[in-house]
């Protein structure tokens, strides 16, 4: 079943490929960069040693290119590295493998599958191309879309977080001046508290107003200093709930994200008890830690029953970490 | 650039009167007292320089931005308020979009100025973000609309972006009230944007340029070192522009600092932020 499921899967990728007419030789100057490729900036390293080799012997791998019947130019699908190349060393054709010219679907998923997602990227030019993708093949599953894309799980998670916010807000993140461009994170943490129930049940409760408050709390650091203050902000939320204390929690929220003089500790209820607990806590796993870091593998080796145990707290604490929205790396 | 009064005029109830006259409806209401007190910043050996400087001021009222977005839309080639007099579809954005920034607003004035507002031109403005989804090819038109470019630094730095959103090719223009002559080349020569400013500033309303005849060296050397006081980043502006333009929506910050900034040294009279 799953091998089917793998099969249909790989069948639907294929049937997203555009499909291929030729291989021929084309002027490298009526070649033009994909608009789809998710930045254009190469290191120059790389290039170099790249260059240095099509020096030698050439191109041996034809580009992939299509017509842009519409725009009336080849425009590169998988090769632009070998094109600059080719620009650099002052050939004047290069070989390239004609295929169909894709949808824009096609393009984008093209695109995403050649030019593997870097963090430093801006994520919300990739949200968008993302919703593309959603939209057009009705498609909401994180997991086929990660598939589709070769995008991280968690990068689809978090570009549909962003997606989520209304178009004036995903605008802040496209701003052309660096500095008033607001960063995806901002969002991202903030996600947590305006999907809360206890939140979502806040009579006063708007989504955008309440983004809007703690936007501008944030830009005049009036009270929000840090993205990662929503965090303890959802935190104390869930402290008040678990004390049923709803109805405080809700009044000193409101009055929060009104009064630019309030900070978060104005939304502190049980505090001294979690602090204690947090605090408590936190010696001990430095202990384990220590005692982890110390320990040799051989001396160990056979201790099987220390080995599961192992095994056990580091699944417990990916478990953990998941279900705080902690983004894990290998 | 306005040719400002001789130096010695005196700076009394008639030319107050005339800077009132000026500088009308600003976001933050230039009001005498607020003259004043910018002025006795100025050490009073200064205040005929400083007097100097305010004439000097070129306000861009609210009226005349929206005869110039009139103006800029009737210009594009293609455009008919009539749909299916239209060359394929068009598209307005605002450029900017930071809280509360100069973008929306444009926009705004944008759409009233061009008589724009009714239901059935709705689909016409739509969000940056929503421009890879609306799929434009090279028979439609995107026009950005801003207030003003000074450096076209912005407009270039996120050019890779802006094409990313745009990978059909559609025309794409950059509607703006006014420009300076680098910001409209740079942007036209390093990218695929046609840049239609109203007012095009040339390199003579540099205040501290060598082409400003409006002020002598000493005097530009005056300038900047109050300008220092209140800026030391960007003592000429940012970009170095050096500018004295004001909107009465906001002053741009390649003006220089002396009339817009607001630090514990200096309040400018057209600051840019409550």
């Amino acid at each position: 079943m799953a091998k089917n499921k793998s099969a249909s899967k790989e069948t639907e990728v294929k049937a997203l490929a555009p499909e291929a007419i030729g291989v021929k030789n084309v002027s490298v100057s009526a070649l033009t960069p994909n608009p789809h490729n998710p930045r254009m900036l190469f290191d120059r390293a790389p290039l170099q040693v790249l260059e240095g080799s099509i020096a030698k012997v050439g191109i041996l791998v034809p580009l992939t290119v299509y017509w842009a019947s519409k725009q009336k130019q080849f425009v590169i699908l998988d090769g632009q590295r070998r094109w600059i190349c080719a620009q650099n060393l002052g050939m004047s054709e290069v070989p390239v493998n004609q295929v169909a010219e894709p949808s824009l679907v096609q393009n984008i998923v093209t695109m995403f599958q050649i030019h593997k997602f870097r963090e430093d990227w801006e994520l919300m030019p990739t949200a968008l191309k993302v919703e593309v993708l959603m939209k057009q093949l009705d498609e909401k599953s994180e997991v086929r879309l990660a598939a589709l894309t070769g995008l991280d799980r968690a990068v689809v998670t978090r570009c549909k977080k962003l997606l989520s916010y209304s178009k004036k807000f995903q605008d802040l993140m496209l701003d052309p001046d660096p500095q008033k461009r607001v960063k995806a994170d901002f969002f991202i943490e903030l996600y947590f508290v305006l999907t809360d129930r206890v939140v979502n049940r806040m009579e006063w409760f708007s989504k955008n107003i309440f983004t809007q408050r703690m936007l501008e709390k944030y830009q005049k650091r009036a009270g929000l200093k840090s993205v990662l203050e929503f965090r303890l902000m959802k935190q104390y939320i869930n402290n008040a709930r678990d004390a049923n204390k709803e109805s405080v929690i809700s009044k000193r929220l409101k009055e929060f994200m009104e009064n630019d003089s309030l900070t978060l500790d104005h939304l502190i209820i049980q505090s001294a008890d979690v602090s204690a607990s947090a605090r408590k806590l936190l010696k001990s796993i430095t202990k384990v830690e220590t005692a982890i870091h110390d320990f040799s593998v051989q001396e160990f080796y056979g201790e099987e029953e220390l080995w599961l145990s192992l095994e056990r707290l580091l699944k417990l604490i990916r478990a953990k970490l998941r279900a705080a929205g902690r983004r894990l790396k290998e | 650039m306005k040719r400002p009064f001789p130096p010695g005029t005196p700076i009394d109830m008639q030319r107050m009167r005339r800077w009132m006259a000026d500088f009308p409806g600003y976001r933050i209401t230039v009001t005498e007292e607020r003259v004043d007190r910018w002025i006795g910043q100025f050490r009073r050996a200064d205040h005929d320089l400083a007097a100097r400087v305010l004439d000097s001021v070129d306000f861009i009222t609210g009226e005349q931005i929206t005869a110039a977005f009139r103006s800029i839309l009737k210009s594009i080639p293609g455009w008919n308020v009539e749909e299916d007099q239209r060359d394929g579809r068009w598209r307005f954005v605002p450029f900017s979009s930071s809280s509360g920034e100069s973008g929306d607003a444009m926009m705004h004035k944008f759409r009233l100025a061009n008589g724009l507002t009714s239901k059935k031109h709705k689909d016409l403005f739509i969000w940056k973000s929503d421009l890879l989804r609306a799929d434009l090819g090279p028979e439609d038109t995107v026009v950005f609309v801003d207030d003003f470019s000074g450096s076209g630094t912005q407009a270039c730095d996120a050019w890779p972006e802006t094409e990313e959103l745009l990978p059909g090719k559609p025309k794409i223009y950059l509607a703006l009230v006014a420009a300076t002559v680098t910001a409209r080349d740079r942007i036209q020569r390093e990218t695929e944007i046609v840049v239609i400013p109203h007012q095009t500033i040339a390199e003579t309303e540099n205040i501290f340029s060598p082409y400003c005849d409006c002020f002598s060296d000493a005097e530009k050397n005056d300038i900047l070192r109050y300008c220092r006081r209140s800026d030391r980043t960007n003592p000429k502006g940012f970009g170095d522009c050096g500018l004295v333009l004001v909107f009465a929506h906001n002053c741009p910050n390649n003006s220089i600092p002396i009339l817009h900034k607001s630090t514990q040294n200096w309040e400018g009279l057209f600051r840019r932020y409550d």
